[in-house]
């Protein structure tokens, strides 16, 4: 019984063998992107027409909308991936996708692993996957085009003070962005101190009553759903000054929640939210 | 065994007394946060603008009151479902109909809704309500129905109903998949005293509807044809608990998302110190699982600093081995 489970899975290997593994040396032409960040960036670098399969959650720029889909961004569909026969297969790393990248491994599918958590991991995995898609110079263009986009965004709020932000990502129970994350560094860039960067985790959940104690003059809500649930939420805290000042502002849209090219567009909506003073 | 026989006097006295622990409790707790506020100032001149008031009336107070509510319809449903059922791991979460909320809650996330919206808690009542008529009518056959049956149907609707969930996840875009975890996990969270007193009422009634079935309730331990010899209306008592456990679960649920463990050790420890009559044990257990997740939820708000803890996760871990070590003593001491 097991020899024969053991065949058949050879079979099955041998059945998907023509995978072009990079095979002519030549830079990989057809790409496989597992995650909404990544294909993004893919994007940017210019090689867009190169992707021939991306993740359910991918859905920017909107021409993706046109690619096969090859399963969820935590939990990708081998066959499916493998199916799109790609010689490169671009991954952010998560428990949920961790047996289906060593699947693809062993079949001889080249992937390369980036993290998306910080505006660090966008650095490197920018030039990691230029490296890998032989753009190395259109990376670096791109890492500048983001450092210079993002010193821009801060120049503009250079002179005003820092205001005390809480970045909420969701409402029932009440989570909210914590220090280490992207949000926290784009907050800070956008003119903001987060009032929760020191509650020990990178998404704390935290009560009500946190939010009154820390008295933060600006709350953007960035959680899903509609404005006047926000407004439910806060509106009793009558003491925080966001509260009292008309300043608790629904951020819309994914870019917040992307260490892709698009940070410097989550950077300019938190200063219209935090500095709304500093135009644009 | 000192704790079977149950007086009018002792009934009382219990009552009363866990009704006395209950109030200190949310007296307590309502001074317990991660951040300091002075009942003082609170109630001092100039009260209702200083962040005291806010803190402790405005979103500490309806929160703890949400607690009490929640914990005692879960241990109350908890202990009738044991007796309904006759076996010792039922639990309001098993019958299915938390798992239905759940499902309906999500669907009205991903529709759009908010979740401190009211449009989800109603949701999560219609599904709870939906699947608790779904369980009973699958699990019937003959106009009646049998324990195992309904354990049986509302087990195979968990398990639906967590893959609809992950189904849900598996498609639903990132920014959905994220808000509907965060609510799936659940908590207390409430700054509306309009939706306690809501949820009190309705809670009150089905507690209600228990006791008036407690005494049938005590004969099922005879067996369905022990109880039918004794007078009791054996499917008709059935429908009426198992409706009454539903909505209790339903309630609570759709305001607080699936917290576990509740319902199944506060009974069982009343069980241990009470003795098992239903007349006792169902006030017994309200009250004592509304003390028990008022000082569950004070935990998950203050360990972690400026972080909350799920609740379920201080029910769960402080719950499950202190009843292992209440039931080992009273292993110890009942086999020779």
């Amino acid at each position: 019984m097991r020899a024969a489970c053991a065949t058949l899975l050879v079979l099955a290997t041998v059945g998907c063998a023509p995978v072009p593994s990079g095979a002519g040396g030549g830079p990989p032409a057809r790409v496989v992107s597992l995650a909404p960040s990544l294909t993004e960036i893919v994007w940017a670098l210019g090689a867009g027409e190169r992707l021939v399969g991306v993740c359910a959650q991918c859905d920017y720029p909107p021409a993706v909308a046109a690619l096969p889909r090859v399963g969820g961004y935590l939990a990708p569909s081998v066959e499916a991936v493998i199916g799109v026969r790609p010689d490169l297969v671009v991954v952010v790393p998560s428990p949920g996708n961790r047996e289906a990248v060593r699947a693809l491994e062993r079949v001889g599918v080249r992937v390369l692993v980036v993290h998306d958590r910080t505006l660090d991991d966008l650095r490197a995995s920018v030039r990691a996957l230029a490296g890998a898609l032989g753009l190395t110079a259109a990376g670096e263009r791109l890492v500048a085009d983001v450092d210079h986009g993002l010193a821009a965004v801060h120049a503009r709020v250079a002179g005003l003070p820092a205001r005390r932000v809480l970045l909420v990502v969701g409402h029932s129970p009440l989570v909210v962005a914590g220090a280490g994350t992207l949000q926290d560094e784009l907050l800070t860039i956008a003119g903001g101190t987060n009032v929760a960067a020191d509650a020990g985790q990178a998404w704390p959940q935290v009560a009500p009553e946190l939010v009154v104690a820390r008295a933060p003059e600006v709350i953007v809500d960035a959680a899903m759903g509609t404005e006047a649930g926000g407004h439910d939420l806060f509106a009793g805290l009558t003491t925080v000054p966001a509260v009292r000042d008309g300043r608790v502002v629904a951020l819309r849209g994914d870019a917040l929640f992307r260490a892709g090219p698009r940070v410097v567009e989550a950077a300019e909506a938190l200063v219209r939210a935090i500095h709304p003073e500093a135009g644009g | 065994m000192r704790a079977s026989y149950l007086t009018r006097r002792r009934l009382l006295a219990t009552v009363v007394a866990l009704l006395a622990a209950l109030l200190v409790s949310i007296a307590a707790t309502s001074l317990v946060g991660p951040v300091h506020a002075s009942l003082r100032r609170a109630l001092g001149p100039g009260g209702p603008s200083t962040p005291d008031y806010v803190i402790i009336v405005r979103t500490r107070l309806p929160r703890v009151l949400l607690g009490a509510v929640v914990g005692g319809s879960l241990s109350a449903a908890g202990a009738a479902l044991q007796a309904l059922l006759q076996n010792p791991l039922a639990e309001p979460h098993l019958l299915g109909v938390s798992s239905g909320a759940a499902v309906a809650g999500m669907v009205a996330l991903i529709a759009g809704a908010d979740p401190v919206s009211p449009l989800v808690p109603a949701a999560a009542f219609a599904g709870a309500l939906g699947t608790m008529a779904l369980v009973y009518l699958a699990a019937r056959a003959h106009g009646r129905t049998t324990p195992h049956a309904i354990l049986l149907v509302g087990v195979v609707c968990n398990a639906i109903a967590a893959a609809a969930i992950m189904l849900v996840n598996a498609i639903a875009s990132y920014a959905q998949a994220r808000g509907v975890l965060f609510w799936i996990m659940g908590a207390l969270s409430t700054q509306s005293y309009a939706l306690v007193a809501l949820v009190a009422v309705y809670a009150l009634a089905g507690l209600g509807w228990l006791v008036a079935h407690a005494q049938s309730l005590n004969l099922f331990a005879a067996g369905d044809e022990g109880a039918q010899q004794l007078g009791v209306d054996v499917e008709g008592a059935r429908r009426s608990v198992f409706v009454a456990a539903s909505l209790l679960v339903a309630a609570a649920v759709s305001v607080s998302g699936m917290i576990g463990f509740v319902g199944l050790i506060v009974p069982h420890l009343l069980r241990l110190v009470l003795g098992p009559d239903q007349r006792l044990l169902l006030p017994a257990s309200f009250l004592g699982g509304a003390v028990f997740l008022v000082w569950a939820d004070a935990a998950a708000r203050t360990a972690l600093g400026p972080a909350e803890l799920p609740v379920g996760v201080v029910t769960a871990l402080v719950g499950g081995p202190f009843f292992v070590f209440l039931l080992r003593r009273r292993l110890a001491r009942t086999l020779p």
